[in-house]
């Protein structure tokens, strides 16, 4: 019993899950899924699909040059079992497994650095081109608020600037709240548990610090 | 070979009608330029002329070209000398043609009239008819040895022959016959055969040819006849073996003294070949009945060498088969031993057609005639035979079953025989996935050093700081002009979205902006949300529409030019009324008339009008016509109500 990859997009596929076709020359193609599978009938090329393991290391997303990847391979010379060898194998599988998920987090890093800078010099262009769009307090609230100064002796100028500063902070609410977990892996090589939650509740928002983390992850599963 | 396919050479005269019909019949009758005319049909004739002499020549066989056998053998039935003359006249006669029209097509260049032309051209061909003419006698015989050529018996002088030789009348023609399928004429009178003929037979799947001759007689070659001839030319030439058939008992007319005389004299020929001397006709006189002196005379001509003595009597078969399968076998094996002979040179090395021959043939021999013995090993040899009632017998893995419950319950130990380092871990449970991987991808016995070169190469890279990470915290203006950037793109697609569903028509009219109505407050709204203050719009809005809304109703007017108790109004507005026509909009204003009530004086009248309306659209109804306007005439056959399956149902029921 064996996890193979799947022919097509690369992800495992596992015992009793999939389909495998052989062709008659002999070669067998194992598919994860039926969606492999009938993309494969379909003729398609894997390397031109961005869902697959084969687009993303042809498109340099993946690392795919390095020490720790040269480990696991088919051998076609059969090694007889032996307790102490199989007992090491393990531990070594850990190991390099540990190493290779702190590499790959580097070259994520490393592939995204830079990328915070684009944006802001994106935002900034934005903001600066379309500044008309901001929200602005409405002319019924700014004659309640002279209205509230007046009466209250303040300065217009200051009320406004809060009301207009506690208007944005509760701007950004969506219909439906959720929460979603994700582990993360440190370059130290520990991992964390981090617990986003989004919309619902109107203040207390964690602004996330990386939101260019969420498109990546669900590929990280080897 | 065979001169069966030589065309009929024709008689001088018919000759002379072809060649001159076929020049009229080929050539133009119009005279267009006279002495091109008549040159051309002295030409045509001499080419026709020529071909056909041609034709002859070539048509018959020459004596020089063929085998000894057939020159001879045409030489004795047609005359060599003979027929050489007849092919050289045919030949001059050629030549001659072609002379006589080279000259008179030179006269007919020169000719002056049409008169002379055609004299020359008679006398051209009155030349060529002439020496045709002449060549009468050569033709007939050509045909006459055509005609024979055709009948000649088909002898191949280089295959497997056998040659039936002797006196007349001995029984020749009777063992050719019962030998093979030929039909030779066999009767009781000397001659009977007048000419060679050939038999077939099949002996060991090979085909041999058997050749009757014509009886000889015992005289001087000088001495003999045409049919004599023909035998002595086929014993002379043929390479065959010689059945020389002798009667014993004399009933063909000759004695058995002048027989063998006659073997002794034409021995020369017999030399290089096989000679067998067939007694026949052993049923009227047995060889042992023979007087001695003969008996001693006939073993005398065997003892000479190569030839064989062998009996058989024609009339009742006996030994006929015997002599046939001997003559063939003994000449087989000649024929064999003399292609080996002259294949080897004569230092014993074979030439390369027999070699060529010899490589294509092989016969295999098994192991090159070694025997193998099978090999039992020796602990095989010594092990003691299975005995079932033997106590001391040896445990089967069949017992093993039978113990453990039999086969179906039983399932034998794979694992028993496994060859590992410590036999304890025969029985472990190999891990094959880990950590969503294939452990046997991993498995290499030199792992440790590998993994070792990894760690050294984590630990360099550490130590390069490779995995130093410089988290990049933005700053707190950064974050304020990212969150605006999210603001305004938010409301770009609020714009984008509202945008989108203004314009998407939804099956509905385009309307246009001009006339699309727009409600105040909907104005209020969106100038209050850019932060003017609306109050003061509003109220002054409001005023002025309470001016300006609807027709002047009542007694006012805008502009004051009017009194408004100036007129005298029938039924003037009550203040009610007046408020109504105020709230109520204008397209919702009472029609000026009422249309019923119009024109009409009283009730009857009213009533009679409402019928005769009725009746006037009674038709239209009927014909369901829309108004008086209505032209239309629709389909008359729609298809969907004329078409469709009807093999059951009706056309309607579908």
């Amino acid at each position: 019993m064996r996890v193979d990859n799947c022919f097509f997009c690369g992800r495992p596929a596992w015992p009793s899950k999939g389909i495998t076709f052989m062709r008659n020359d002999g070669k067998s193609f194992r598919f994860c899924r039926s969606k492999c599978h009938k993309n494969f009938k379909m003729k398609r090329n894997p390397r031109k699909l961005k869902w697959t393991k084969a687009y993303r290391k042809n498109a340099g997303k993946e690392m795919t040059v390095d020490s720790t990847l040269q480990f696991a391979a088919r051998r076609n010379v059969p090694v007889r079992y032996d307790r102490e060898l199989f007992a090491k194998t393990l531990k070594a599988m850990e190991r390099i497994s540990e190493i290779k998920a702190r590499r790959e987090r580097i070259f994520y890093k490393k592939r995204m650095a830079g990328k915070r800078a684009r944006e802001v010099a994106a935002a900034r262009k934005l903001v600066a081109d379309n500044e008309h769009l901001l929200p602005r307090l409405r002319g019924s609230e700014k004659r309640r608020l002279a209205e509230l100064a007046a009466e209250r002796g303040v300065d217009v100028e200051e009320l406004e600037r809060e009301e207009l500063a506690a208007k944005a902070s509760g701007k950004k609410s969506k219909a439906f709240g959720g929460e979603v977990k994700r582990l993360r892996v440190r370059t130290d090589g520990g991992v964390e548990e981090i617990t986003e939650s989004f919309g619902g509740v109107v203040g207390e928002d964690d602004d996330e610090d990386d939101g260019f983390e969420d498109e990546d992850d669900e590929m990280d599963t080897d | 070979m065979t001169w069966k396919d030589i065309a009929p050479v024709p008689t001088a005269q018919e000759f002379i009608d072809i060649i001159l019909s076929r020049t009229q019949r080929r050539l133009p009758t119009q005279i267009s330029r006279i002495r091109a005319f008549y040159t051309r049909k002295v030409k045509f004739t001499q080419e026709t002329c020529s071909e056909k002499f041609g034709a002859i020549v070539s048509s018959f066989p020459i004596l020089t070209d063929q085998h000894p056998f057939h020159r001879d053998l045409m030489n004795i039935l047609y005359d060599a000398d003979h027929f050489k003359v007849a092919l050289g006249q045919v030949s001059t006669a050629k030549h001659l043609i072609e002379t006589i029209s080279r000259d008179y097509v030179r006269l007919l260049k020169y000719s002056q009239s049409l008169y002379q032309c055609k004299q020359l051209k008679r006398a051209a061909l009155g030349r060529m008819a002439t020496l045709i003419k002449r060549l009468k006698d050569p033709l007939a015989y050509l045909d006459q040895v055509r005609q024979h050529l055709a009948r000649l018996p088909d002898i191949n002088p280089t295959t497997r022959t056998l040659l039936v030789a002797g006196f007349p009348n001995v029984g020749k023609s009777s063992f050719v016959s019962s030998v093979t399928r030929a039909d030779t004429p066999v009767e009781p009178y000397a001659f009977t055969t007048k000419s060679l003929f050939v038999g077939h037979l099949d002996y060991k799947y090979l085909r041999y040819q058997v050749i009757d001759t014509p009886g000889i007689l015992d005289h001087p070659l000088e001495e003999m006849n045409t049919i004599e001839m023909q035998s002595v030319t086929a014993l002379a030439h043929l390479r065959a073996a010689i059945c020389f058939f002798i009667d014993i008992s004399e009933q063909c007319g000759y004695s058995l003294k002048a027989q063998i005389n006659l073997f002794k004299s034409i021995k020369p020929l017999f030399a290089n070949k096989m000679v067998f001397v067939v007694l026949n006709k052993m049923d009227v006189k047995k060889f042992e009945e023979l007087e001695p002196e003969m008996q001693a005379e006939l073993n005398d001509l065997v003892k000479s060498g190569d030839v064989e003595l062998l009996r058989a009597s024609c009339a009742t078969q006996e030994g006929v088969q015997d002599v046939k399968n001997h003559v063939c076998e003994r000449l087989l094996a000649e024929r064999v031993s003399q292609k080996l002979k002259a294949g080897t040179g004569s230092s014993g090395n074979m030439g390369s057609r027999l070699t060529e021959v010899m490589a294509r043939i092989h016969v295999a021999q098994p192991m090159g005639g070694v025997t193998r013995e099978t090999f039992v090993p020796e602990a095989i040899k010594n092990m003691k035979k299975y005995d079932k009632n033997d106590p001391e017998r040896r445990r089967l893995a069949r017992d093993e079953e039978f113990e453990n419950g039999g086969a179906g319950v039983f399932n034998v130990d794979l694992k028993r025989d496994y060859l590992l380092a410590n036999p304890e871990w025969k029985y472990d449970k190999i891990p094959e996935i880990y950590d969503g991987k294939n452990v046997y991808d991993y498995v290499d016995p030199d792992i440790d050093a590998k993994l070792a070169a990894l760690e050294e190469e984590e630990e360099r890279l550490e130590k390069e700081g490779f995995y130093k990470s410089d988290s990049d915290v933005g700053d707190e203006s950064e974050e304020e002009i990212l969150q605006k950037a999210e603001l305004i793109r938010e409301k770009h697609k609020l714009i984008r979205n509202e945008a989108k569903m203004r314009k998407s028509l939804k099956n509905r009219a385009m309307i246009p902006r001009k006339s699309l109505k727009k409600s105040f407050s909907q104005l209020e709204d969106h100038l209050d949300q850019l932060g003017v203050d609306t109050q003061e719009i509003d109220l002054r809005g409001r005023a002025a529409v309470r001016e300006t809304r609807g027709r002047s109703v009542g007694a006012r007017s805008r502009t004051g030019t009017v009194d408004p108790d100036a007129m005298d109004v029938d039924n003037a507005p009550s203040a009610r009324d007046r408020l109504r026509s105020q709230s109520r909009p204008r397209d919702r204003s009472v029609m000026a008339t009422n249309r019923r009530e119009d024109g009409v004086t009283d009730e009857l009248v009213r009533t009679k009008v409402e019928r005769q309306a009725k009746l006037a659209q009674r038709k239209m109804n009927r014909m369901a016509r829309q108004g008086e306007a209505d032209r239309h005439i629709g389909a008359t056959m729609p298809k969907h109500l004329f078409s469709g399956k009807r093999t059951i149902g009706k056309t309607s029921s579908r």
